[in-house]
């Protein structure tokens, strides 16, 4: 204990009134909140004073991972972040009920004072959230992360991959728009045929078709439910970063910066990301098509692209059941994957396992473009 | 917690001891997953959106004048999540068959001159009798019971 660093005795006002406070409540603890979720992750001992605290962080230099390629979890945490300030903002005028919810949220873009540019950033933010998070994914199979001691690390990398695509699929039905309306429509009916998960998921959100219920219910899940598991899913992955290290490329040495550095370069990103998020929202600003009308379905509507694989697969005279069992295989086998490469043992060398990650990602990518297809006639 | 405390202390009570603890533990074991079997049924139990069309008049649903119906036309009926066409084939016959294409749920449109019902959406058709004529719908579409008293048009749905 004696040998860690302490702050200068309290000199200034504000020094003498942190002092004050961490009397009485344990500024450490509540400062080791921000470590939990990824500002620091010099390790801190919560017992000590907040002054003592912060002069051992800042005096520690440390990995920063406001680089690439670790920027992509970084990015993960970060547009969480924006979406979920502008998502709070949008709430305060959107109403969840069939009847209101397309006025509401035209009114928030028409009527309300830079309504739209929250909520095109919300917009902008989810596409760019989708994108991260698929990316980070192939970035951490392709070098191998998932291997021991990073299984966790993959596993919470999977889990918010599928809770972004949740997030945005739950997203996608709340402004009641003829396109996002039916898109969900078919995303249901791709859940729908998931064998067991579909059913379950259908009772959970209240039917298997469009209704009041199933928008109300949407609606807590994508501003109640799966944010809060989001963030149990980022704090996973800065407390395994805590425990195994940032990751680095086989034989290279840490590059260590100054903690002042970290912050700031910190800053500059989420600086950069806001002021791309605005461009691109002012530039491609979302499209209204008008209020869905439940018993009228407009011409080519395609799915959420992220379901439009399993949707050209829907076009073959199979039964449904057929690619919902094989998506539902990929979504278990995926967090698995660490056990599955050892199970399988020298049989397996990583060039393989690449060449057929590869694989898969590539047929992924062939079936979305027929599953694009299949609707322009 | 409690599977270490049993490790690191001695028993006590000569030799019923170890196997009174197990039983015990047993015993809270079951007890606790019991009230969380009960706990898990009773959410699922709320979670269940109750039925819209549940009530009995509900399932009988008033379709209006049969006079106001022209031979060879059809009504698009918004009846909840389940919307349906009635179709007045001849002078005294009148059909319901389920708008809901059975692809992927698209609404389907009345196609006059054809007989038939055809989707928008992948162009799946279907004939009056609800069978699937070509594209990829796999089932046939369900058709319903309709009933006319006193010159009104009722469905049973
Ligand atoms: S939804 Fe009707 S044919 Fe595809």
């Amino acid at each position: 204990m004696s040998t860690l660093p302490k702050a200068a005795p309290a000199t200034s006002r504000w020094d003498r009134a942190i002092d004050w406070v961490d009397d009485r409540v344990n500024l450490s603890e509540l400062f080791s909140f921000l470590t939990h979720f990824g500002l620091i992750y010099t390790p801190i001992d919560t017992k000590r004073p907040l002054r003592d605290v912060l002069h051992q962080v800042r005096t520690t230099p440390l990995e920063s991972y406001a680089r690439w390629p670790h920027i992509l979890g970084l990015l993960t945490a970060l547009l969480f972040g924006l979406e979920a300030v502008s998502g709070i903002l949008l709430a305060f005028y959107y109403q969840p009920t069939t009847l209101s919810a397309y006025d509401s949220t035209r009114s928030i873009v028409r009527d309300v004072m830079l309504g739209w540019l929250v909520h095109h950033v919300h917009m902008w933010g989810s596409y760019l959230l989708c994108g991260v998070v698929l990316v980070r994914m192939l970035r951490l199979f392709w070098d191998g992360l998932y291997k021991a001691p990073r299984e966790i690390l993959w596993f919470s990398a999977v889990g918010l991959a599928w809770l972004v695509i949740q997030l945005d699929f739950t997203g996608l039905l709340l402004p009641w728009d003829v396109k996002s309306y039916w898109a969900a429509q078919r995303g249901l009916e791709i859940v729908w045929s998931l064998p067991i998960v579909g059913p379950l998921f259908s009772t959970l959100v209240g039917g298997r078709t469009m209704s009041e219920d199933v928008l109300n219910r949407f609606y807590v899940l994508h501003i109640i439910v799966l944010p809060l598991m989001y963030l149990g899913f980022v704090y996973l992955t800065f407390a395994t970063m805590r425990r195994v290290g940032l990751s680095r490329i086989a034989g290279a040495v840490p590059k260590l910066t100054t903690f002042r550095r970290h912050v700031s370069d910190l800053i500059v990103i989420t600086l950069l990301l806001f002021a791309g998020l605005v461009t691109l929202a002012t530039l491609m600003p979302y499209q209204f098509h008008g209020a869905a009308d439940p018993y009228q379905t407009p011409k080519g509507t395609l799915p959420p692209w992220y379901m439009l694989a399993p949707y050209a697969l829907f076009q073959l005279p199979i039964p449904r059941w057929i690619p919902g069992l094989g998506l539902l295989a990929v979504a278990l086998a995926l967090p698995f994957l660490p056990a599955i490469v050892k199970g399988a043992g020298e049989r397996l060398d990583e060039k393989r396992l690449r060449m057929a990650g590869l694989g898969v990602f590539g047929l992924w990518l062939v079936l979305s473009v027929l599953g694009a297809l299949v609707d322009r006639k | 917690m409690a599977g270490s405390e049993g490790r690191t202390e001695q028993p006590q009570g000569g030799e019923s001891g170890p196997g009174r603890r197990q039983f015990l533990r047993t015993l809270s074991g079951a007890f606790l997953g019991i009230w969380a079997l009960g706990g898990a049924g009773a959410l699922a139990a709320y979670m269940r959106a109750p039925e819209e069309d549940h009530s009995s008049t509900d399932r009988i649903v008033r379709i209006g004048k049969l006079d106001e119906l022209r031979i060879g036309e059809a009504r698009l009926v918004r009846h909840g999540v389940s919307p349906f066409f009635v179709i007045r084939t001849g002078s005294e016959s009148v059909i319901a068959l389920s708008a809901v294409c059975t692809h992927v749920r698209c609404i389907l449109d009345y196609d006059h001159e054809r007989r038939g019902l055809v989707c928008p959406c992948h162009d799946g058709r279907f004939d009056l009798n609800g069978n699937v004529v070509s594209g990829p719908p796999p089932r046939a579409l369900p058709t319903y019971e309709v009933s006319t008293r006193a010159g009104e048009v009722f469905v049973r749905v």
